[in-house]
C-alpha cells in the first residue's frame, strides 16, 4: 500500500542544493519535460523538432568578426584573470541545507516489493553473458531470452540495425512492425507501445526511421523511450539530420547500412551503457573527483589556448568530466557529451594518434558537424576534444592542444588526472553512514550527478545489475507524470531505497534491507550534507567560458 | 611530433579496411595487431614522423582517412594540398581495385602536385595463407603505366615494403626540384595573430 504522511511542508531551494551553480556548463532542462515535448511534435508538425542553425550561426559572425578585426588589425584576446575566477569560487561556498530538509514527517510514499513484483519490474533473473560476439540465430532460445531488443528500421520497412543478431535475419519482424506503424500512423495516431508476452513494445518514429524496443527488464515507457531517442541521436550523430533527410528524399528503399557502416559498434556500445551507466537514465554528466585548484588550473590552461571557432574544448578521463570551456553563448547539452562519451569508450583507436572528425551533436546543431579535434593528453587517460566550426582548422587545433598539453604537463595536472582515475570513486565508507550502501545525486542546475564506486555488496556485476534495475524502478516512480512523487520509500528483501525530488537535486539511495523510513530519511540529510562539504571536488562549479 | 613543421604532406585513400590504418601503425609504431577486431576509422587520424634522406631531414605529415563512403564528402580536406597519396587496395578483394581507381582520378582532377603511389595490401595472406589474389599484378602494372606511377605490394603483418614505400616519398619529394626551395614556416601557426590567409592548408 502507498501510504502518505503529511508534514508541515518540505522544499528544496535550487541555489541551496549541493553541486548547484549559476553558471552551469551544460543544458539543464528535465529530460522527462523534454521528451513530453519532443513527443507532442508528433500531434503538433508545425514547430521544428531539431535543433538547426547554431553552426551557420557561428560562422556568419566568423566573418562579420573577421572584417572587424581586419579593420582594427589586433587580435582578439579572452584571458579571465585569476581573481575572476576566485570571485566565482566564493560565491558557492555558503551551506545551507534547511530548505532542503527532509524530516520524518515529510510526506513519503512508501511501496513494498510485493507490489513491484506484481507489477512486473522486478529483475528476478539477471542476463549475465556479455552479448555474445558471434552472430545469433534468431530462432535460438538465447536470442529470444535477452531482456531488451533494440531494433531501427527504415519507414519502408528496410532493416538497419538490430541490437542482437544480424538485422537481415529480422527481415518478416521488420516487415511487421513497419506494417503496424503505417497502420496506427494513418490513423493519425502514432503508436506508443503495446504489451505482449511479458514484453513492452516500444515504437518512436522519427522519420525517415523507425525505432522499437522490446524489453522485459521492467521499464517503463518513458524509459525506453529516451533509450530510442539516444539510439536515434547516434545515428544523426555520424549522419546529421539533413543528411539522413535528403538520402531518403532521393531514394526511398536506400539502404541505410551502407553508410553507416562501423557505426554498429557504437550503437552496441551505447545500448549496453545505457543498461550500466546511470548518467543515462540521470540525463547528467559524471564529474571526474579532482582537487577543485587543479581543475582550475586545467580550465584556465583550457581557455588561454584559445584559438578562433573554437566552440567547445572538453577533457573527459574514464568516462568522466574533467572540465568543459564554451564560447559564451553556446552551451553544451548533457545527451550530446554521452555519445562524445560513447565515441571514446567504443574506440581504441584515438589513444594512438590525433584525429580529425567531424560529429554531428542533435541537441547542438542537428544540420551540421562540428569538426573535432580528438587526442589522448602525453599517453594518459585524459581524452582532448577540441570543436570547432572550420573544417579546416586541424593545424590550428594542433597547436592548441599543444600549448595546452604544455600547461598541464607544466602543472602536473596530467599526473592529478591519472592518480584520480587510478583511485576511481570514493567508496560509500567514506561517506560515514552505516546503514547506506550506495546512492545517485544529480545536482539539476548543472546537469551532474555523483555516486560511489560499485563496493560490496555490488561488486559483483550480476548485483550491480540488480541494483540498477532498483534505481530504474524508483526513478520511474517519481518521475511518472500521471502520479509525480516527490519521496519515495521502497521496501524490498534484498534492500530499502529512497528517491526523493526536489526542484534543485534529484536522490536516490539504497539501503539495507531492514533500515526502517525514519532511519533512511537521517541518513539521506547526512548524505547532503557530506556532498555538500565535497561538492567542490566532485562537481564542475566554476568552468570558463571562451 | 606533432606541433614541429610539416614539410610533406602524404595521404593514404582506399576502400573501406582495406589495410590504411595498419599499414600507417606498421610504419609510425612498427606493429601489428593480427588479432585485434578491425575498427574502421572515423574521420581521419594524423601522425608525423622525420626521416632523413642524403642528409636532409624531412618532417612526414601522414593522413589516413576513413574508408566509408560517409565521409567521402570530406576528403577532399584531407588531401588538399598533399604531395603524396598512397592509394590502397586489398589485394585479396577487386572491388577494391575500383575504388582506388576512383581515388586516383579524384587526385588527378584535384591535385596534380601530389604524386600516387598505388599500393596493393595484404600481401602477406597471399603468400602465406594462399587466399586467390584478386587484382593480377598485370591489370595494376597497365594501370600505373597509364597514369604514371609507381606500384607497392605490402604487408602490415610481415612489415614488407612498408618502410620502403615511405623513404621512396620522402627522396621523391626530396629530389624533387620544385622542393628545393626551403619553404616557409607552414606548420606553425602562431594563434596570437589573426589569421588573414585565405587559403588555409590543414598541415
Ligand atoms: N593479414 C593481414 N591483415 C591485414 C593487413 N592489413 C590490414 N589487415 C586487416 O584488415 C582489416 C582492415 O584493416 P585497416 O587497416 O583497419 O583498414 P582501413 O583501410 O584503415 O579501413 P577504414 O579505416 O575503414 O578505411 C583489419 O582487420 C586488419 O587487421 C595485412 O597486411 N595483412
Ligand atoms: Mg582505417
Amino acid at each position: 500500500m502507498a501510504t502518505s504522511l503529511h508534514s508541515n511542508q518540505i522544499s528544496a531551494g535550487q541555489e541551496h542544493a549541493p553541486g548547484g551553480s549559476q553558471n552551469p556548463v551544460l543544458v539543464t532542462k528535465d529530460s522527462y519535460e523534454e521528451l513530453e515535448e519532443d513527443l507532442s511534435l508528433d500531434v503538433d508538425q508545425s514547430r521544428p523538432r531539431h535543433a538547426s542553425g547554431v553552426i551557420a550561426e557561428i560562422v556568419e559572425s566568423r566573418q562579420h568578426s573577421e572584417v572587424d578585426s581586419n579593420q582594427n588589425n589586433a587580435a582578439v584576446d579572452y584571458p579571465a584573470t585569476d581573481q575572476q575566477v576566485k570571485g566565482i569560487t566564493a560565491d558557492t561556498n555558503h551551506l545551507s541545507l534547511g530548505d532542503g530538509q527532509l524530516t520524518d514527517e515529510s510526506e513519503v510514499f512508501v511501496e513494498e516489493e510485493e507490489q513491484r513484483l506484481r507489477s512486473g519490474s522486478v529483475l528476478q533473473t539477471v542476463e549475465k553473458t556479455k552479448p555474445a560476439v558471434v552472430e545469433e540465430d534468431i530462432h535460438s532460445a538465447a536470442w529470444k531470452k535477452h531482456k531488451k531488443h533494440i531494433f531501427i528500421l527504415s519507414e519502408a520497412g528496410k532493416p538497419i540495425y538490430s541490437r542482437y543478431g544480424n538485422e537481415d535475419k529480422l527481415v518478416t519482424l521488420m516487415g511487421v512492425i513497419q506494417a503496424l506503424m503505417s497502420f496506427v500512423q494513418d490513423d493519425k495516431d502514432s503508436l506508443r507501445s503495446v504489451v505482449a508476452g511479458g514484453h513492452l513494445i516500444v515504437f518512436l518514429l522519427r522519420q525517415p526511421l523507425m525505432l522499437v524496443a522490446a524489453s522485459s527488464t521492467g521499464e517503463s515507457q518513458q524509459q525506453l523511450f529516451l533509450q530510442l531517442r539516444y539510439m536515434y541521436n547516434q545515428i544523426l550523430s555520424v549522419l546529421t539530420h539533413t543528411q539522413l533527410n535528403r538520402i531518403f528524399e532521393q531514394r526511398r528503399n536506400y539502404d541505410l547500412r551502407r553508410l553507416l557502416s562501423g557505426t554498429e559498434r557504437f550503437l552496441n556500445s551505447l545500448a549496453d551503457l545505457m543498461d550500466s551507466d546511470p548518467c543515462f537514465l540521470l540525463t547528467a554528466v559524471r564529474g571526474l573527483p579532482l582537487d577543485n585548484t587543479v581543475r582550475d588550473v586545467i580550465g584556465q590552461s583550457m581557455q588561454s589556448a584559445k584559438v578562433k571557432d573554437l566552440v567547445f574544448a572538453i577533457l573527459i578521463a574514464d568516462g568522466q568530466l574533467v572540465t568543459l570551456v564554451h564560447m559564451k553563448k553556446y552551451i553544451l547539452h548533457p545527451a550530446d557529451l554521452h555519445l562524445v562519451i560513447n565515441l571514446l569508450k567504443a574506440s581504441t583507436s584515438f589513444e594512438t594518434s590525433d584525429s580529425w572528425v567531424p560529429l554531428c551533436l542533435p541537441n547542438f546543431d542537428s544540420s551540421g558537424y562540428l569538426y573535432s579535434h580528438i587526442s589522448y593528453l602525453d599517453d594518459s587517460p585524459a581524452c582532448l576534444l577540441l570543436m570547432t566550426v572550420d573544417q579546416m582548422a586541424f593545424k590550428e587545433m594542433e597547436n592548441c592542444k599543444q600549448k595546452i598539453l604544455e600547461k598541464l604537463k607544466k602543472h602536473n595536472c596530467l599526473a592529478a588526472i591519472k592518480d584520480s582515475v587510478k583511485r576511481g570513486s570514493y567508496t560509500c565508507q567514506e561517506v560515514g553512514i552505516s546503514e547506506l550502501r550506495h546512492f545517485l545525486y544529480k545536482n539539476k542546475s548543472t546537469a551532474q550527478f555523483t555516486a560511489p564506486s560499485w563496493g560490496a555488496p555490488y561488486s559483483d556485476p550480476a548485483e550491480q545489475e540488480r541494483l540498477f534495475s532498483l534505481y530504474r524502478f524508483v526513478h520511474q516512480k517519481v518521475h511518472n507524470p500521471a502520479r509525480p512523487l516527490k519521496i519515495l520509500f521502497y521496501v524490498g528483501s534484498h534492500e530499502s531505497a529512497l528517491g526523493w525530488i526536489t526542484s534543485g537535486f534529484e536522490l536516490y539511495a539504497v539501503f539495507s534491507p531492514l533500515t526502517t523510513k525514519q532511519v533512511a530519511i537521517l541518513a539521506v540529510n547526512k548524505i547532503l550534507k557530506w556532498i555538500k562539504k565535497e561538492e567542490e571536488r566532485l562537481f564542475i562549479l566554476n568552468p570558463p567560458e571562451y | 611530433m606533432s606541433g614541429s613543421r610539416v614539410d610533406l604532406k602524404v595521404v593514404l585513400l582506399g576502400k573501406e579496411a582495406g589495410g590504411k590504418t595498419s599499414l600507417v601503425e606498421r610504419y609510425l609504431h612498427d606493429r601489428f595487431h593480427p588479432n585485434v577486431p578491425y575498427q574502421n576509422t572515423i574521420g581521419a587520424a594524423f601522425g608525423a614522423k622525420k626521416v632523413e634522406v642524403g642528409g636532409i631531414n624531412v618532417t612526414m605529415g601522414i593522413w589516413d582517412t576513413a574508408g566509408s563512403e560517409r565521409y567521402e564528402a570530406m576528403s577532399r580536406i584531407y588531401y588538399r594540398s598533399a604531395r603524396a597519396a598512397i592509394v590502397c587496395f586489398d589485394l585479396t578483394d577487386d572491388t577494391s581495385f575500383d575504388r582506388a581507381k576512383f581515388w586516383v582520378d579524384e587526385l588527378l582532377k584535384n591535385e596534380p602536385d601530389c604524386k600516387i603511389y598505388l599500393t596493393g595490401t595484404k600481401y602477406d595472406l597471399i603468400e602465406e595463407e594462399k587466399r586467390p589474389r584478386k587484382v593480377e599484378e598485370t591489370k595494376v602494372e597497365e594501370y600505373a603505366d597509364e597514369i604514371h606511377c609507381l606500384v607497392y605490394e605490402t604487408s602490415s603483418k610481415t612489415g614488407q615494403n612498408i618502410k620502403e614505400l615511405f623513404y621512396k616519398i620522402a627522396q621523391d619529394y626530396v629530389e624533387d626540384p620544385k622542393n628545393r626551395e626551403p619553404e616557409v614556416d607552414e606548420g606553425i601557426i602562431d594563434s596570437s595573430q589573426p589569421n588573414t590567409k585565405p587559403d588555409k592548408c590543414s598541415c
